[in-house]
């Protein structure tokens, strides 16, 4: 037993050894997480690039699509106006008593209403409920056309957005987590120089590598609830 | 009798051999979860590479579908007025479109074959079947376009899980490793109880990490 007045050696070394069994564990489960972080801001990373790329892929699909129906709806509009200006002119034709005039006319009338009735069949913008015209006066809804054409080119671009925020918020979790770790390095060597010092002093480190601790565990916490 | 000094040489040297063990263990742990993160990362890069080629081939295929489209648009609308021109009754327009099927029309149906040739490429509603074109360039070119991103995302999936599950593994060979360090530092009764506590976290720890890799062996059809 010691005297009254006289220091034990070994006092406070438990203490000092329940704090770096406390941040071990600490460090073992920062660590998993550090991990677990960096595996998901990879496979975000991954994702964000993937879905870049069928974007890109969606976005020229939409191009040659929307330059195919636009082009088929320009040659309707174009057949169309040239078998009108044809029809009027074959009836001036036949007013000016011109029958020869008239009927070559007609002919070329026949000839481009024949071109647009076939085109009009082809065209998506002129035959599909959803975009044709309610009657020959309008134009089909070019608008709704565009809009479905580049619905799924925005759903991939919003995926890619997401995805590239999941992998900067996984990618910084990751970098915190890092820096934690260094934090509950700062401990163990302020607990190791506690092991080893005179009792007094061996408080004073206790004391700092608790605070660092501390600091460790609630910056843990911060990041596992945000 | 054992003097307690000649006890405690002992336990040393053994504390040393299992440290070795340990450290070598560790090693191998450390090694083994790093090289799974990189299979995992090379992995995803072959699969991104395998996404820009079978891209590439589709942004390629969509572009010939579509001009294949055009062709036969303009193939079949010049027919249609070839043949209201044909059935005229001035002999000059009718000579006029015979000519043009004769010099003309044959060039564009080439062009515009086989969507502007084969009825089964209009879809119920008239149009034409570019997704089916589509689909037939595709086939055609499947050595780009059976590429598979997806197949090397998901096995790339298996490494990450597989690293997820071994960290824990590693973290606790390693901290078995501090335990030991400690023992031997350590004074003689509480070095027992600390050289004893890090030797069960190592055989949690081995065990652990042995499981991880048997069941992820098995799961990925015995590839390591």
């Amino acid at each position: 037993m010691n005297k009254p007045g006289i220091s034990n050696p070994e006092r406070g070394k438990t203490f000092v050894l329940v704090l770096i069994l406390l941040n071990t564990v600490l460090v073992a489960a920062v660590s998993a997480l550090q991990v677990d972080a960096t595996i998901r801001a990879n496979q975000a990373n991954r994702d964000s690039q993937y879905y870049a790329i069928q974007a890109t892929g969606s976005l020229i699909q939409a191009g040659a699509r929307s330059d195919y129906d636009l082009n088929t709806y320009s040659k309707w509009l174009t057949d169309t106006q040239e078998a009108l200006v044809a029809e009027y002119s074959a009836m001036q034709r036949q007013a000016a008593n011109d029958q020869q005039g008239f009927e070559a006319l007609t002919l070329e009338s026949q000839i481009y209403q024949a071109r647009a009735d076939r085109t009009r069949s082809l065209s998506v913008l002129m035959t599909d409920p959803a975009y044709a015209p309610a009657s020959d006066q309008v134009s089909p809804n070019i608008t709704a056309y565009l809009s479905d054409l580049h619905s799924y080119s925005l759903e991939l671009v919003q995926k890619q957005n997401d995805t590239s925020g999941a992998y900067h918020r996984w990618n910084n979790k990751s970098d915190s987590y890092v820096a934690i770790l260094t934090v509950l390095a700062v401990a163990f060597f302020l607990l190791g120089v506690a092991q080893m010092a005179q009792p007094g002093v061996r408080l004073l480190f206790s004391s700092f590598a608790f605070g660092v601790i501390s600091i460790g565990i609630l910056w843990t916490l911060i990041l596992l609830i945000f | 009798m054992e003097k307690p000094r000649e006890k405690n040489n002992r336990l040393e040297v053994w504390i040393a051999v299992l440290i070795a063990l340990v450290s070598l263990t560790t090693a191998l742990a450390a090694w083994r979860t790093t090289s799974l993160g990189s299979k995992a990362g090379d992995l995803i890069y072959q699969g991104l590479l395998d996404a820009v080629k079978r891209q590439a081939a589709a942004n390629e295929d969509w572009r010939k579908a579509y001009e294949e489209a055009g062709y036969t648009r303009d193939y079949l609308i010049t027919l249609d007025g070839l043949i209201v021109q044909g059935n005229s009754n001035d002999p000059a327009s009718q000579e006029h479109a015979a000519q043009l099927r004769t010099y003309l029309l044959p060039g564009m149906k080439s062009l515009a074959t086989p969507l502007g040739t084969d009825p089964s490429y209009l879809t119920p509603d008239g149009w034409l079947n570019v997704q089916k074109r589509f689909d037939e360039l595709e086939a055609q070119s499947s050595d780009l376009s059976s590429l598979d991103p997806l197949a090397s995302f998901s096995l790339a999936d298996t490494y990450y899980a597989e690293q997820r599950w071994l960290v824990v593994g590693t973290i606790l060979i390693a901290v078995s490793l501090f335990w030991l360090g400690l023992s031997q530092l350590s004074h003689l009764r509480s070095r027992i109880l600390i050289l004893v506590l890090g030797v069960i976290v190592y055989g949690i720890g081995l065990v652990w990490s042995l499981g991880v890799e048997a069941v992820f062996f098995i799961l990925r059809g015995g590839v390591l």
